[in-house]
């Protein structure tokens, strides 16, 4: 099975720049530039099929057509660095380990969406992948591969590596774009969606690490090698992250649609102590709770949504018997009480609200009828605020209650 | 202009309107709270959530307010989707407000407490114990936060900033934590400060000038216009017992938007409650009846004719100045019909000119001549006239008229009872403040507006208005130019507008034409 996102995250510091050329990196980039026009970029990633890895799967390419291609002024790609989503760790792990390949596909994306800026917007806590990018860009551009007239095609590509102040909410692109310009990381309505009014009030582009390091392998070994991985509608690998008590926790480079099992028992090593599978949460904390008998679905982001939940980011957590779904949905409905940026009233109330209930169940202190209000808080909220932060507080939530209502009922004191 | 239908009601508008301006066209109000047309849009707090409906697509949800109302539309603001998103951010938003509406000086004028009754569910859920914040502490000179009642609309955060122009509150913490609040240290200095407690749409910004005064629905409240600078703001008087509690501003686009400034509003408090004030008339050194003093002033206009001057001011009414003009036009020496203008103070760039005249522009266009301090000075000491009637005593006191005229005499607000006459003037009738008139006045951009009348006169005093009347039929004065069903037609005629009643003023003011005919003064 190919491998092109996981092959140096074995190593315990950044991939230095000679190493990295030494192997081949920054040869696509330079290739790219000098041979095709950013159209034919965007057509290959848009034929490739890539879908955005932070979460939505949204086309990339698709993302990238909305961006003018007659200029006044700057445009910006910026990359998403904010990683979040509990149970998520593996954009840090490409920025620290091996930076260059997010660098050049920084390259070959800023060229494609014509920016001649780049902004890297790391979340506050990654202190180490900032250091790691920050060095690493100001190796690549000693040797003039960012800067002014990178590879001498008259083209000025340079990248800003700038560090978030520690908010979740900062990962949804406009929230990040506002954080980016000092404001509050607060999102924006949409439209105008940031093709036209970005970073800055410039046409922007925002795409996760992962996404961005999909692009070198498709533009070098093209998009029919590309589609052999993955399914039809979501092809190439993903960074599975598997956090719990398993054998083996970590990250694993596979195709999207490998299924939950393989990932869990074969590459995962199963769980620790012969533990029994309760539950799992497919991509990260907003996907909410699948009970043990799902875990055959294929971790693609149609299969995942035909079961009610998203794919997510990958980032699969084993809960084991004996944890408390009650207890487990608790802790992400503190979590995301405190990452709700307050300003819309449905989401910074109800989120409060509803942790505020479950909270109630874990002391055993709810109430059959608040099952109906943690439904009603999500049904007032969820499609009906400025972003999506209501589906990612309702996901564990509901899912909780959908496949667990038993355990809620069980702490119920009427 | 794109068409669309609200409500089953067609209405057409200007491209780029909003739904929810589009709404009020039709009378379909869309509720809103972090909405404010004079301020940039939010969308958050969820209120103006309205349904679209298309054409083979599900229901949507949209924003009224950030929603640009587009060709053939078709808006629902009571569906079913649109009543449930409704009721669920109402319920919301009261699960951590106190609901403490009996001590509220916001009650019966509270966007939460009117939408909670046309749209709310009448019982909470919300059994938790609620948010606690700061409670009633001043931010500014004027006005109180209560950070508990507040619903996070960011309407005063985005208020200083966008009008004032002063940038003097944040939104502090984030989620159910976050909270209004100043900057560390610091409070609000600015002239618009009055303006958050009206455009707070709860109870959580209130002012100290009126916070537990009164309950609002104890206040009755005429129309009229701030008189303390020329912009003449369109406000609303709201006065209990014959005392003024509170001034706001009413939106009028050509005047003054939709806010006035502190000067003004907490200006007419004290302008308008002056407490003790000279109510009686004077002639010589006795305190008479008006009837006596206006026969006193009579007799000594006829004696001086031609030898007095007659000083207008700023703070009658356009209908003052002509019944004024019409009595004394004929008596004046030439020239001697004038005022003058206020001392440029310096405007602060928003709503306040500076120009503490109200209706100097009135005066202006009814052909009153601008004389300068020391003209006045000068014509007074020189030996030539030696009679003037005044109608400000700080006109008097600026032209030291009392150490230089034979005669003077005074008609005005005059600050309290003394024995004797004010300024020893040799004829004093006491007149009204503005706020107990009807007429019409006109601002510095050439807009007339209407006064109204908001509070009783005092007993005994005639006005004005009545004062001149009487006087000008004692003098046989001639009627042509006063003549019409009333007065302020006189008025809109002299102004080369078409002729209008009082009455028939348009609430938001009418446009005085610049080449208003400046009248030949008459003379005889």
């Amino acid at each position: 099975m190919p491998t092109y996102l996981s092959t140096h995250l074995q190593r315990r510091s950044a991939l230095p720049l000679e190493d990295a050329l030494s192997e081949g990196r920054y040869r696509t980039a330079e290739r790219v530039l000098a041979e095709k026009t950013p159209d034919q970029v965007i057509e290959e990633v848009k034929s490739a099929g890539l879908r955005g890895r932070g979460g939505a799967w949204f086309p990339a390419g698709t993302k990238w057509s909305f961006m003018p291609k007659e200029l006044k002024g700057p445009s910006y790609l910026v990359v998403n660095a904010d990683e979040g989503e509990p149970g998520t760790f593996k954009d840090r792990q490409i920025m620290e380990k091996d930076p260059h390949l997010l660098l050049e596909g920084i390259l070959i994306s800023a060229y494609a969406v014509r920016a001649e800026t780049t902004f890297v917007y790391i979340r506050g806590e990654y202190l180490d992948s900032y250091r790691a990018m920050v060095r690493a860009l100001e190796e690549a551009r000693a040797r003039g591969l960012f800067g002014r007239n990178v590879f001498g095609t008259g083209r000025n590509i340079d990248v800003v590596v700038h560090r978030g102040a520690g908010a979740y909410i900062c990962g949804e692109e406009t929230a990040l774009l506002n954080s980016l310009e000092g404001r509050r990381g607060e999102p924006r309505p949409k439209p105008p969606f940031p093709a036209s009014h970005g970073a800055f009030g410039r046409p922007t582009t925002v795409n996760n690490v992962e996404t961005i390091a999909n692009v070198p392998v498709i533009l070098e070994k093209g998009t029919a090698w590309y589609r052999t991985m993955g399914t039809t509608q979501a092809p190439g690998n993903v960074l599975f992250g598997v956090s719990g008590p398993v054998n083996r926790p970590g990250l694993y480079e596979l195709p999207v649609g490998t299924t939950a099992r393989e990932i869990l028992e074969k590459h995962a090593g199963g769980m620790k102590d012969n533990r029994k599978l309760k539950a799992f949460i497919p991509g990260g904390a907003s996907t909410g709770f699948l009970p043990a008998s799902m875990l055959d679905v294929p971790m693609d982001p149609e299969s995942l949504k035909a079961k009610g939940t998203m794919m997510g980011t990958g980032g699969l957590i084993a809960i084991p018997e004996g944890v408390s779904i009650v207890e487990a949905a608790r802790v992400f409905s503190r979590f995301f009480r405190h990452e709700t940026c307050g300003q819309c009233s449905p989401c910074r109330e109800g989120s409060a609200w509803s942790d505020r209930i479950i909270g109630n169940f874990t002391r055993g202190q709810g109430r059959r009828s608040d099952l109906k209000v943690l439904q009603d808080i999500a049904d007032g909220s969820v499609r009906k605020t400025i972003c999506v932060f209501p589906e990612a507080y309702a996901g564990p939530m509901l899912s909780a209650i959908k496949h667990f209502r038993a355990e809620f009922e069980a702490l119920a004191k009427e | 202009m794109p068409k669309l239908t609200i409500d089953g009601k067609i209405v057409e508008v200007p491209p780029r309107t909003n739904l929810v301006e589009a709404g009020k066209k039709v009378n379909v109000v869309v509720p809103i709270y972090c909405y404010h047309p004079a301020l940039s849009v939010v969308a958050s707090c969820r209120m103006c959530q309205v349904e679209l409906h298309a054409p083979n697509q599900p229901v949507r949800l949209v924003a009224a307010c950030r929603t640009e109302a587009l060709e053939g539309m078709q808006i629902s603001t009571s569906g079913p989707d649109a009543t449930r998103a409704r009721a669920a951010v109402l319920e919301f938003l009261l699960a951590n407000h106190p609901l403490d509406c009996p001590i509220c000086d916001k009650a019966g004028e509270c966007d939460l407490q009117d939408y909670s009754f046309l749209y709310g569910s009448g019982q909470g859920r919300f059994e938790e114990k609620k948010r606690e914040g700061v409670k009633h502490e001043l931010i500014g000179n004027h006005i109180l936060l209560d950070q508990e009642r507040c619903i996070m609309c960011t309407r005063c955060v985005r208020f200083m900033d966008e009008y004032a122009k002063s940038p003097s509150l944040l939104v502090k913490g984030r989620g159910d934590q976050s909270v209004i609040a100043t900057f560390p240290g610091e409070k609000i200095q600015s002239n618009y400060e009055g303006n958050l407690s009206d455009i707070c749409p709860v109870g959580a910004l209130t002012s100290k000038e009126f916070r537990f005064k009164s309950r609002v629905w104890d206040l009755c409240s005429s129309d009229s216009v701030c008189t303390l600078c020329d912009r003449l703001c369109t406000v609303r008087l709201e006065v209990k017992r014959g005392r003024l509690f509170r001034v706001r501003p009413i939106e009028n686009p050509q005047v003054n938007g939709w806010f006035m400034c502190d000067r003004g509003r907490f200006g007419l408090l004290d302008h308008c409650n002056p407490g003790e004030r000279a109510t009686r008339a004077f002639a010589g050194a006795s305190s008479v009846g008006t009837e006596t003093a206006i026969l006193a002033l009579a007799t000594k206009l006829r004696e001086l004719r031609q030898e007095l001057i007659c000083v207008l001011s700023a703070r009658l009414s356009c209908e003052e100045i002509l019944l004024a003009r019409r009595a004394f036009a004929p008596f004046v020496r030439p020239e001697g019909l004038l005022f003058l203008p206020a001392v440029e103070e310096g405007g602060d760039g928003i709503l306040y000119t500076g120009r503490q005249a109200a209706n100097e522009a009135g005066l202006k266009l009814l052909g009153i001549r601008p004389a300068t301090d020391s003209e006045l000075r000068a014509v007074l000491s020189t030996g030539g006239p030696s009679a003037a009637v005044f109608f400000d005593h700080k006109d008097a006191e600026r032209a030291q008229a009392r150490a230089s005229c034979a005669f003077l005499a005074l008609i005005d607000v005059v600050p309290r009872n003394l024995p004797e006459a004010p300024l020893h003037a040799d004829v004093f009738v006491p007149g009204l403040l503005f706020s107990e008139k009807e007429g019409t006045m006109i601002n510095c951009s050439a807009i007339l507006e209407r006064l109204r009348r908001a509070q009783p006169a005092p007993e005994g005093v005639a006005g004005e208005r009545s004062v001149l009347e009487r006087l000008g039929d004692l003098l046989k004065a001639d009627r042509t130019e006063i003549e019409g069903p009333d007065l302020t037609s006189a008025v809109t005629r002299a102004l080369g507008l078409p002729q209008r009643t009082l009455a028939q003023i348009p609430r938001l003011g009418l446009k005085v034409p610049s080449s208003a005919p400046a009248l030949e003064t008459a003379r005889r």
